[in-house]
């Protein structure tokens, strides 16, 4: 295709896409009465920029909470790798007795919705004193049936010979994961790790399960602070806090999109 | 820190009874936790009850948990922390759901100490007060913020519409044709939108305008099937058919009327400061009393939150009623009002011009809200397993009303198959 | 023995906690009720006559027939539009991958300004153009298109990176070889290399749009709630409701009991074909 339609047609496209974050970010620099109009205006009359994202600071300690992200999120995605690189291996390249049965679990896992297991999992952190703590944020997360599923994906594509050669070298099981399956699956982890790390960030069910006190509340949260149905949400605050929650994000995939991209290649994704 | 005082207590005691007083008390200060919902609109009144209650004595000491986003989230809070006992000792829910938690026993009936107390009229709790949190068969809780349904309007819109904005109508006759005269305005300008979504909050300020219920006295039957359900549900269908109400969906109304797109809007006083905040000088915004229906009968539903004790241990929860006892009384109701804006829940601080008339003075939008206290009554709640279920069959036959998908006779027969079905089996 | 760890968690964290909602499918259990009685098969019983998840299955399987292939196309023409040239590249993906990352709770607010029937800008362009926009979130016909829409707009992106990964996995040669066979177009190049070669990638991608749109949760929680009149009713928010809001939960216990069947079947079939292909190519 030429240069021109091409770019012309993603430009669209893309403003399309960017419409709702367009007007986020323009809401979170408005007054209140500025918000809704009858001409679409991105432009505030008067900035509130400095009271609108003030006020996120003021009332809530972002700070904080943006933390308890990176540590829940970075800490639920090393238990995640951990657990599903091994389990991945072996769903795609040994061959045991229930292997069907377990892969069947795998997709079974897929489908239950977060809310199902939630109150027996509550229950159970609530009788362990687990509650308002770290790990009862981390826990219940250790285990991605998705990521599972993605590094079988991965695994299956991975040569066979290359795996052969290490046994023949005369490593057991253990150090062939160690030394050849490990240093193999960064691109996948990294795939993997940018869907996991979006998804807890964005958590808004669980946290609130389990934090009732203290500030261990997840970045996400902070921006329910300033809903407030019955009275009508400040919109401007809500806003403010939803570009600051969001916006490590965006900064982290643009970092991160190069050896994303490639890890997602080399897995071959080949079913 | 009551350890490390023992040895001076016991100095101080063989010296001067009196002076052990203090001590004592110091000794049997009880630490209590309280939670609430929505921040956003409570967290600056709770701040300031809190504030004042600590000043006032130095028995109790009051930590509030995180709050919940919203009453819905409160309450599952509250049920979850009944399976695990991780319960708070003072709770504030959505007053629709206090009978839930009454009927499971997750809080306390407060007669006893209400009785303690003496006469309650004189504490501010007069009768219908004390109905408000009477649910279930007890006194579950105590109200802590109330609201009612008020009008909104658009003054400028009034105007261009030939309408007179000093003579809102006082008859829904009278609110259709201005609506339909707004309307006609065209440009996308809309003349009214009632607030039939969400639950059954707003349509039960019909049927209660028509002087009418939503169960009969023994709760065995529904008691809308008669002309008091049908003229609600028709008035509804007027209002869509002859006022050309849109079907506006979650927020949509806020958002015409803060555009100055919607003429005139009913819903609850607690928007009051967001509405204002929203419109800013985009036009002028009046707030004025709904139009009475039946005026010897009619009622409204109060909707808000309301205070209840949840506390397992006697001695915690005889600490959280001083709480409760001040977070109601008129010095902490008169806090609650200056910082949210809605109705006051103590009868001292609506009746002494002392507490409130500067407030309502410079805040004239709140009124109308305090001008409808005499003909509040309860929001029903629904007895039984499915109490909250019923409230989503009544919306959703209500939307049939909206798009115009059935009259008004069959939605009432249907809604009374459906809720029928989810009453308590006797 | 590699499995071991990941099982252990899966037991505790997942098939633990799932099992004992099964078992609640039996009982009447209410949250923050002291105890339940053992009602056998009343709760699927019930569930037959439940005019709430009769819609609710309805407009699940509509909603996934309708996300699941568009946001499909979605991404595959985004990512073959973004490798067709140079330009751009890092910026363009950024940007369609931005819903991924977005927070419904915000966004919300967001869809119904731009949603809004008469002062939402989307309807504002349509009249613009000489047509009358209808009531996208209002109106029973409209909802679950636009919560379809909204859908796409979601998934597009993550969809996109999939393909974008099978697209760079093929090698250049082939499509050198291809253009020495006689395929000159840039159509006929697609329809000779990258569409069989990325085959295996699109069954993936399908596997995993499929469930995403069935999990759907989000859009309806934060915009609709299921109206108006169950118009966008989706299952996981019945199962929500039912077991949160009216706070039935054994009766929440059995859909989600009966949900987990119905669709693990549909997967299975599905993983079938899946594997069936994968032999071919």
């Amino acid at each position: 295709m030429k240069a021109a339609p091409r770019l012309i047609l993603l430009s669209l496209l893309a403003v399309l896409v960017l419409l709702p974050y367009i007007w986020m970010v323009s809401v979170s620099l408005k007054p209140r009465s500025e918000v809704f109009s009858a001409t679409l205006s991105l432009i505030p009359q008067d900035w509130a920029a400095a009271q609108n994202y003030g006020r996120v600071l003021r009332e809530i300690p972002i700070g904080r909470y943006l933390l308890n992200g990176v540590f829940v999120c970075g800490a639920i995605l090393a238990f995640q790798l951990a657990f599903a690189i091994p389990a991945g291996y072996a769903l795609a390249k040994l061959r045991f007795p229930g292997r069907g049965a377990l892969f069947a679990f795998v997709m079974l896992g897929l489908l239950v919705p977060a809310h199902v297991p939630a109150i027996p999992l509550y229950i159970a952190a609530a009788n362990a004193g687990l509650l308002n703590s770290y790990t009862a944020l981390i826990a219940p997360f250790t285990i991605s049936v998705f990521g599972i599923f993605l590094f079988r994906q991965f695994f299956r594509a991975m040569p066979d010979e290359l795996l052969h050669a290490a046994r023949v070298d005369g490593m057991n099981e253990a150090s062939v994961v160690l030394r050849v399956v490990l240093p193999n699956a960064w691109p996948a982890a990294t795939a993997f790790a940018i869907f996991s790390v979006v998804a807890h960030w964005s958590d808004l069910f669980w946290p609130l399960i389990v934090v009732t006190e203290g500030d261990l509340y997840t970045p996400a949260l902070g921006v329910l602070w300033f809903r407030a149905e019955e009275a009508g949400d400040d919109y401007g605050a809500l806003m403010a806090a939803a570009v600051m929650v969001t916006a490590p994000l965006v900064i982290a995939f643009l970092l991160a999109q190069r050896r994303f991209i490639e890890g997602m290649t080399m897995s071959g994704l080949k079913g | 820190m009551t350890q490390t005082f023992a040895p001076t207590r016991r100095l101080l005691m063989l010296g001067s009874g009196l002076l052990a007083a203090p001590s004592i008390a110091r000794a049997q200060t009880v630490a209590i936790t309280a939670h609430y919902s929505m921040p956003a609109i409570f967290k600056a009144a709770q701040d300031a009850v809190l504030e004042a209650f600590h000043a006032s004595q130095s028995d109790v000491r009051v930590t509030y948990a995180n709050p919940t986003p919203s009453y819905e989230d409160g309450a599952q809070l509250l049920l979850r922390g009944a399976a695990t006992n991780q319960l708070p000792d003072v709770t504030f829910q959505g007053l629709n759901r206090m009978r839930l938690f009454a009927e499971r026993g997750i809080t306390r009936d407060l007669r006893p100490y209400l009785a303690a107390e003496g006469n309650p009229a004189e504490l501010g709790y007069s009768p219908p007060l004390l109905a408000i949190g009477f649910q279930g068969g007890q006194q579950a809780g105590l109200p802590f913020a109330m609201s009612n349904p008020i009008a909104y309007y658009n003054v400028d819109l009034f105007r261009r519409a030939g309408l007179n904005p000093d003579a809102f109508p006082t008859t829904w006759d009278g609110v259709i044709e201005a609506s339909r005269r707004i309307r006609a305005l065209g440009d996308g300008v809309e003349g009214m939108f009632y607030r039939w979504p969400g639950d059954d909050w707003m349509f039960s300020a019909l049927l209660f305008g028509f002087g009418g219920n939503m169960l009969t006295p023994d709760e065995r039957d529904v008691a809308f099937t008669g002309p008091e359900g049908l003229g609600a549900v028709r008035l509804l269908d007027r209002m869509v058919k002859e006022g050309g109400m849109p079907n506006f969906a979650g927020t949509a109304d806020l958002q015409a009327f803060a555009a100055g797109k919607l003429g005139m809007m009913f819903r609850t006083t607690a928007q009051v400061r967001g509405i204002s905040e929203s419109v800013g000088r985009n036009f002028e915004l009046r707030t004025t009393i709904m139009p009475v229906i039946d005026p010897v009968n009619g009622r409204l539903p109060t909707g808000g939150a309301g205070a209840m004790i949840s506390a397992r241990d006697d001695n915690r929860a005889r600490a959280a009623w001083k709480f409760v006892k001040f977070a109601t009384s008129a010095e902490g109701t008169t806090l609650m009002v200056k910082n949210t804006g809605y109705v006051p829940t103590n009868q001292i601080a609506i009746d002494d011009p002392r507490y409130l008339s500067d407030f309502y003075r410079d805040n004239p939008l709140f009124q109308p809200a305090t001008r409808q206290v005499g003909i509040m009554k309860p929001w029903y709640s629904f007895p039984g397993a499915n109490s909250v279920r019923v409230t989503q069959v009544m919306v959703d036959n209500l939307a049939r009303i909206a798009e115009q998908r059935a009259t008004p006779e069959q939605v009432v027969a249907d809604m009374a198959t459906e809720v029928r079905r989810l009453l308590p089996r006797a | 023995m590699l499995t071991g760890p990941a099982m252990l968690a899966y037991l505790a964290m997942l098939l633990v906690p799932t099992l004992a909602v099964v078992v609640l499918a039996f009982t009447d259990f209410e949250l923050g009720m002291p105890g339940f009685r053992w009602v056998g098969f009343d709760n699927f019983a019930d569930l037959l006559t439940d005019r709430t998840v009769a819609a609710s299955v309805r407009n699940t399987a509509l909603y996934v027939a309708i996300v699941t292939p568009a946001s499909i196309l979605a991404g595959l023409g985004l990512a073959l539009l973004i490798e067709s040239g140079l330009r751009g590249k890092i910026v363009f993906r950024a940007i369609f991958f931005l819903p991924v990352v977005s927070l419904m709770v915000a966004m919300a607010t967001a869809w119904q300004y731009l949603l809004h029937p008469t002062i939402g800008p989307v309807n504002a362009l349509l009249r613009m153009i000489g047509l009358a926009g209808p009531n996208w979130l209002g109106s029973s016909d409209w909802v679950l298109i636009s919560l379809g829409a909204i859908g796409v707009w979601e998934n597009a992106g993550f969809n996109m990176v999939l393909v974008l990964a099978g697209l760079t996995a093929i090698p250049r040669e082939l499509y050198a070889a291809a253009e020495v066979d006689g395929a000159r177009s840039a159509v006929a190049r697609f329809r000779l290399v990258t569409w069989p070669l990325l085959g295996p990638t699109m069954l993936l991608v399908t596997t995993i749009t499929t469930i995403r749109s069935i999990r759907t949760f989000d859009t309806v929680a934060t915009l609709t709630q299921g109206g108006p009149n169950k118009a966008s009713e989706m299952i996981v928010w019945t199962i929500y409701q039912e077991g949160f809001s009216f706070l039935r939960m054994g009766y929440a216990a059995a859909l989600t009991v009966v949900f987990l069947i119905v669709v693990l079947v549909v997967m299975l079939v599905q993983t079938r074909i899946i594997e069936k292909r994968t032999h071919y190519a």
